[in-house]
């Protein structure tokens, strides 16, 4: 057994750490309060190639795996949730679609950009009536000769207004479900009939943006079909799978720094005469989160492992996004607590760390879903079988 | 073209720990970077390399561990690096560093500038440059902040000089030492860092430099490390600035300062 990192991937952390500490730290607290994405500095991570991480470099990736985009996603969840919001999205899920389900042409026409980073992408599943319960997208497609004419609306679509190739699910056969009537498209946005609606006002990760997308008669070539046709649901869940387990590693890095500032200020704020860390309710949170980060550290990259090494990790990228999720929600809520009243101040960053945590339990699936994943996993070695 | 690159694999200072009441100092758990000012120098290589397609070659001294600074720069963008490694190199002091150095870039044939780092930032001796450059015996710029223009067998820099700025001219073959922070060096590309094993990297002992024990002998003894006395607390005064300005100058005449 061996836990070390590969030299390369010890590399590769260093570049990601003075990246996310030189161009993303100094801009996190402004971009939540300009509620603007930071299309600059997602432009200099793309010139390092940090927009393709896991993707061989024959299609223009990094080739570093998803242990190297897991240590990418928590370096950069070390500094801005919004930050690591736009570049899971854009490769965790969107890109990691096409990476999945997509034929040698369109890794080539669409993946190569993606993984680039000369163009973003977006993953649109969600709709009115169809959250936790994707299959009841009411999105349609319909053949039209050799283009597919999709109508419907998504919603709270991360990257939406940014987003140059669209990964879309929309109905094919009404009639089939889930399991052979929903299909996988590549939507381009400048294709007719592509509309971004209303953009989310969000609690956190307002430096990332949340997005309406709009399709009106869009139509869509045939070799635009990613996967199998009306095998749709397989592939977006696939690319989910992916996603939570990032998720999962931007949570590891987002608690750590909420672990370490909670202890630097406990080192330094005096109360009664001495440091407040040498009270024992606050050694008592601050030694169980450390446990449970490193807890989530073995979770992550053992799960990466899984991954990179082909083997079944479904259940374990479900366990990485809801612990990491709620180990994250858990340190914030310690460091502001440690902070006190300068916790809840605007003028430290404690407050945006805490207002950023909550979305990782209810995006990728909420926390409830992955509970579901889980067991449903679990279960199915016993021979029961579970429906959501 | 060739510029010459020599680095410095140090433990990164923010990881050091100093403990002065029990006079010791732990460097192990500080991670091995390449010296920040050695990034400087190879960003200023690289921007030749850019501008003028220069070909940057990387050279360190040390143990095997500083392979991976080289590929380091290499995934920057350098073009090629070696590593000087032996058990009589790592004895070296700073005299036969630079001369090891010297025989190394010598056995690299032509080149028309070595770019160093001003200083390291474990030793802060600024010894390296200069002493390569008189082993060499070719003209050494120190506290280089700008290249501004380097064609026709010359280089013209900027340099701190005092307080204030100097505009140099040097013939090349020549040495610059360029100031601690005198640009933001790049970040590796993540593709070249993923690749960055993928070479051979030559590896030369003392002997392929024709250097023998007595040629590599140090000239210092190391005795032990020890911290700076504690400093005095400084004295604060008040009142008005005139009263404020004569107690400053009668201080100061009383030390001689003035
Ligand atoms: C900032 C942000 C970014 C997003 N980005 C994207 C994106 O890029 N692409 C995309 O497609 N979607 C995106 N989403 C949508 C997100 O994935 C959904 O919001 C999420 O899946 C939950 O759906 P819902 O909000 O409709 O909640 P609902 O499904 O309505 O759930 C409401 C509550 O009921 C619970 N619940 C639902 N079903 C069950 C059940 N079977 N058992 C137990 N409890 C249940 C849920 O857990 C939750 O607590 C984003 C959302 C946000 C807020």
């Amino acid at each position: 057994m061996d836990f070390s990192f590969s030299k390369e991937h010890q590399m590769l952390r260093r570049m990601a750490r003075e990246f996310a500490e030189r161009e993303v730290l100094p801009i996190a607290k402004a971009i939540d309060e300009e509620h603007r994405v930071p299309m600059d500095v997602v432009k200099k991570a793309a010139e390092l190639g940090l927009l393709g991480v896991p993707f061989p470099q024959k299609y223009g990736g990094m080739g570093a795996g998803e242990i190297g985009y897991c240590i990418v996603a928590e370096e950069l969840g070390k500094v801005s949730s919004s930050f690591a919001t736009i570049i899971g999205a854009h490769i965790g899920i969107g890109a990691m679609a096409i990476y999945l389900g997509g034929n040698e042409e369109q890794k080539k026409k669409y993946l190569t950009p993606l993984a680039r980073g000369e163009k973003i992408a977006a993953f649109a599943l969600t709709e009115a009536g169809a959250g936790s319960d994707a299959a009841a997208i009411k999105t349609r497609a319909v053949r039209d000769g050799n283009y597919f004419i999709l109508n419907g609306t998504k919603q709270f679509i991360t990257n939406g207004d940014i987003a140059d190739i669209i990964t879309v699910m929309a109905v094919t056969d009404p009639s089939l479900g889930p399991r052979g009537g929903i299909t996988a498209f590549i939507v381009e946005r400048e294709y007719p009939g592509v509309r971004i609606g209303k953009l989310e006002d969000k609690m956190g990760i307002r430096g990332s943006s949340t997005a309406e997308i709009i399709l009106e008669d869009v139509r869509v070539p045939k070799e635009n079909i990613l996967g199998p046709f009306g095998a749709g649901f397989i592939v977006f869940m696939q690319s989910l799978d992916m996603g939570r387990l990032t998720l999962g590693a931007a949570c590891l890095g987002g608690a750590q720094t909420a672990l370490r500032m909670a202890m630097e200020w406990a080192a330094m704020r005096e109360q009664f005469g001495e440091p407040i860390a040498h009270k024992q309710s606050i050694q008592w949170m601050i030694a169980e989160l450390a446990t449970e980060i490193e807890a989530l550290r073995s979770l992550v990259y053992r799960t990466a492992w899984l991954v990179d090494t082909r083997q079944p990790f479904t259940r374990y990228a479900a366990m990485c996004k809801m612990y990491g999720s709620e180990v994250a929600s858990k340190a914030v809520n310690i460091a502001l607590q440690i902070y006190g009243a300068m916790g809840y101040s605007r003028d430290f960053v404690v407050e945006l760390m805490y207002r950023d945590a909550k979305i990782a339990e209810i995006y990728e699936g909420t926390n409830e879903i992955q509970r579901i994943v889980i067991a449903e996993n679990l279960f199915r070695d016993f021979g029961v079988r579970i429906r959501p | 073209m060739r510029v010459i690159v020599p680095i410095k694999q140090i433990r990164d200072p923010r990881g050091v720990k100093a403990d002065p009441r029990r006079q010791q100092v732990t460097l192990e758990e500080a991670e091995l970077v390449i010296n920040p000012t050695d990034r400087n120098a190879l960003e200023e290589a690289l921007v030749l390399k850019d501008k003028l397609g220069a070909k940057v070659t990387v050279i360190s001294i040390g143990g095997p561990e500083v392979e991976d600074s080289i590929r380091e720069a290499w995934a920057c963008g350098a073009d090629e690096g070696i590593l000087l490694s032996d058990e009589l190199l790592a004895k070296a002091d700073f005299r036969g560093a630079a001369l090891a150095l010297a025989k190394a870039i010598q056995k690299l044939g032509d080149f028309d500038l070595i770019i160093a780092g001003a200083m390291a930032a474990d030793t802060c001796q600024g010894q390296l440059g200069p002493r390569l450059a008189a082993a060499l015996d070719i003209p050494c710029v120190n506290d280089v902040y700008r290249i501004l223009e380097v064609s026709g067998g010359k280089a013209r820099v900027i340099r701190g000089w005092d307080e204030k700025f100097l505009e140099v001219e040097v013939e090349l073959p020549a040495v610059l030492c360029i100031a601690p922070g005198a640009n933001v060096p790049r970040l590796p590309h993540g593709a070249r860092i993923m690749n960055s094993y993928q070479w051979e990297m030559p590896v030369w002992k003392a002997s392929d430099l024709g250097l023998s024990e007595e040629d590599l002998r140090p000239g210092v003894e190391e005795r032990g490390l020890s911290f700076p006395p504690e400093r005095v607390r400084g004295r604060v005064s008040r009142g008005s600035p005139e009263d404020l300005a004569r107690e400053l100058v009668s201080f100061l005449r009383e030390r001689h300062l003035i």
